[in-house]
């Protein structure tokens, strides 16, 4: 006997030298199809057992990670709710599948299935990209959402309707990302979408760098001012032309009060001309 | 024929609005949907049910009275009522849902000024709301069993900053601690055992503590009996623009002070 059919007999459970009566039976059993057929079933059903233990476990990770309450109101979570589903539920489905699929290709090949060869390796090629491209659709159409409302609960202090646009647009930007990453996994040709990518990022740092330079000037002097405390609340001083009490210094402005005017000044101005001190 | 709901009917009879205490989502929309033609106003810590009408309660106040004090004086500020007018609050007396139905008539002598205290001090509603929870939160457990007394002056720091000297080294100096932070609960009992005032921000930082107060006290009126801890909190909202809040260290009780007047006074045990 082979050691491959030792093993397989192994694995199946079935006895190689069993003495009872049952062994005429199981020999003619085991003579009815080739040893091939035999050893790809077995593959086929441990590929199974694995794909439906691997699934429990990403679905079992997946929660204690706590990922189903911090995707909870997402719109792909929702769809999936009226599907009796959840997104967890479907990515322990995919792996499954994707494991099954394995396990049956891996199977057919044992088995020698020799027909359009060509095709099933182009598949065995292709089968894991499609899953991570899948997988990746998934995770981007939920964490875009995701991120689209957690911007907008921030802002919702903000009670102006057109700043509706931002948590928009980040949620499409992650979208965008997601649908990119996940066609170039597939090899389709997505260089005009990265030029488009490009463009888009540049626009965003360029020309947001150029809208918040007074912003980023005050936050980096501010920073400084935080750390060291060149003054305080309760000092006078005089920045410039105004002068007063010093109220409140954060990151970007600092408040001096004067006989009831209180004067909000950046605190760029405060590294450009400099600040007195009146003791 | 006498029914038992005829009992309520002769509270809500003729009301001119609905003041619905921190409802739950369905128990406000059965009102909601209702088409009622008296409006429903929702006061509740946040606007959780998403009302039309809302005014925040910045406590949860465990005493009623407090409770729909202030709410009725929200309204009364927001102008959703007026003077004369009556409404019937749904609140809940005992913890849970929805028991009584009170009504009330609103006059202007119930302008305590409580809403005022938060909504329309210099500082920002939730650091005054901040800065009573640490009060509440230091008048329960007190420091190692025994009371403790603690003077918070909140907001126009600049000017009470120049109306005060150090007693001595400032623990605060050059950090950056906001009464919100979680772990201020724990400093600002250690702290609590220096004398002096603790001095906060309008954006709620911590600038100061160990500071003695010199406001002139003229013209402060407070109630007798009340000791100089009281008085110079008392005193320094008269001069500057700011709100001090005292815990008592004989009686145990939080008071607000603003513009010299004493506006508050809870006691930590029922929060």
């Amino acid at each position: 006997m082979t050691p491959a059919a030792t093993l397989l007999a192994a694995q199946t459970g079935v006895p190689t030298e069993a003495p009872d009566a049952a062994e005429p039976f199981l020999e003619e059993l085991f003579g009815l199809l080739p040893r091939d057929i035999w050893f790809a079933l077995v593959v086929l059903v441990v590929g199974i057992a694995v794909a439906l233990l691997l699934g429990t476990l990403t679905r079992r990770v997946l929660e204690g990670l706590g990922v189903p309450d911090s995707i909870e109101g997402t719109s792909f979570e929702r769809t999936a709710r009226n599907f009796d589903t959840s997104t967890v539920e479907l990515l322990g489905w995919l792996v499954r599948y994707f494991v099954v699929g394995v396990a049956v290709l891996a199977a057919l090949s044992i088995a020698n299935v020799n027909y359009a060869d060509r095709f099933w390796s182009r598949v065995v090629e292709f089968l894991p990209m499609l899953f991570f491209a899948v997988v990746i659709v998934i995770v981007g159409i939920v964490v875009g959402d995701k991120v689209g409302l957690l911007i907008a609960e921030r802002l919702r202090g903000v009670k102006l309707p057109q700043v509706g646009i931002i948590p928009a647009a980040a949620k499409f930007t992650v979208f965008f990302l997601a649908a990119l990453i996940a066609l170039s996994q597939l090899g389709v040709a997505t260089t005009a979408l990265v030029v488009l990518l490009a463009a888009y990022l540049f626009a965003v740092v360029f020309l947001g760098g150029i809208a918040f330079r007074d912003m980023l000037q005050s936050g980096a002097a501010g920073t400084y001012l935080l750390l060291t405390q060149p003054y305080a609340i309760g000092d006078e001083v005089r920045v410039g032309d105004t002068d007063g009490i010093v109220q409140e210094v954060d990151l970007f402005v600092t408040r001096v009060e004067n006989d009831g005017e209180e004067y909000i000044v950046p605190n760029r101005k405060v590294f450009d001309e400099g600040i007195v001190r009146v003791r | 024929m006498v029914a038992l709901s005829d009992l309520l009917d002769d509270v809500v009879a003729d009301v001119d609005a609905l003041f619905v205490f921190s409802p739950s989502g369905s128990f406000y929309e059965r009102f909601a949907d209702a088409d009622l033609d008296t409006p429903v106003v929702v006061v509740a810590p946040e606007n959780a049910v998403d009302a039309e009408t809302y005014i925040e309660l910045p406590l949860e106040f465990k005493n009623v009275r407090d409770r729909i004090r202030f709410g009725v004086e929200g309204a009364m500020e927001a102008d959703v009522v007026e003077e004369g007018d009556v409404i019937a609050c749904s609140v809940a007396v005992f913890d849970g849902d929805q028991d009584a139905v009170i009504r009330v008539r609103v006059e202007e002598k119930m302008r305590s000024g409580i809403y005022d205290l938060f909504a329309n001090s210099r500082a920002d509603p939730s650091v005054i709301r901040d800065v009573f929870e640490v009060a509440i939160e230091l008048g329960k457990k007190g420091q190692k069993g025994k009371p403790v007394g603690a003077l918070f002056v909140v907001g126009d720091a600049g000017k009470v900053m120049n109306k005060s000297r150090p007693l001595s080294y400032n623990p605060f100096e050059k950090s950056h601690v906001h009464v919100g932070d979680p772990i201020v609960n724990v400093m600002l009992k250690e702290f609590s055992r220096l004398d002096g005032a603790f001095i906060i921000s309008d954006s709620g930082k911590i600038v100061s503590a160990y500071r003695y107060l010199e406001p002139a006290a003229e013209g402060v009126d407070i109630p007798k009996g009340l000791g100089a801890r009281h008085m110079s909190g008392a005193a320094i909202t008269r001069d500057t623009n700011t709100t001090s809040i005292v815990l008592s260290e004989s009686d145990g009780l939080v008071r607000a002070f603003k513009g010299g007047k004493m506006i508050l006074e809870i006691d930590p045990e029922d929060y």
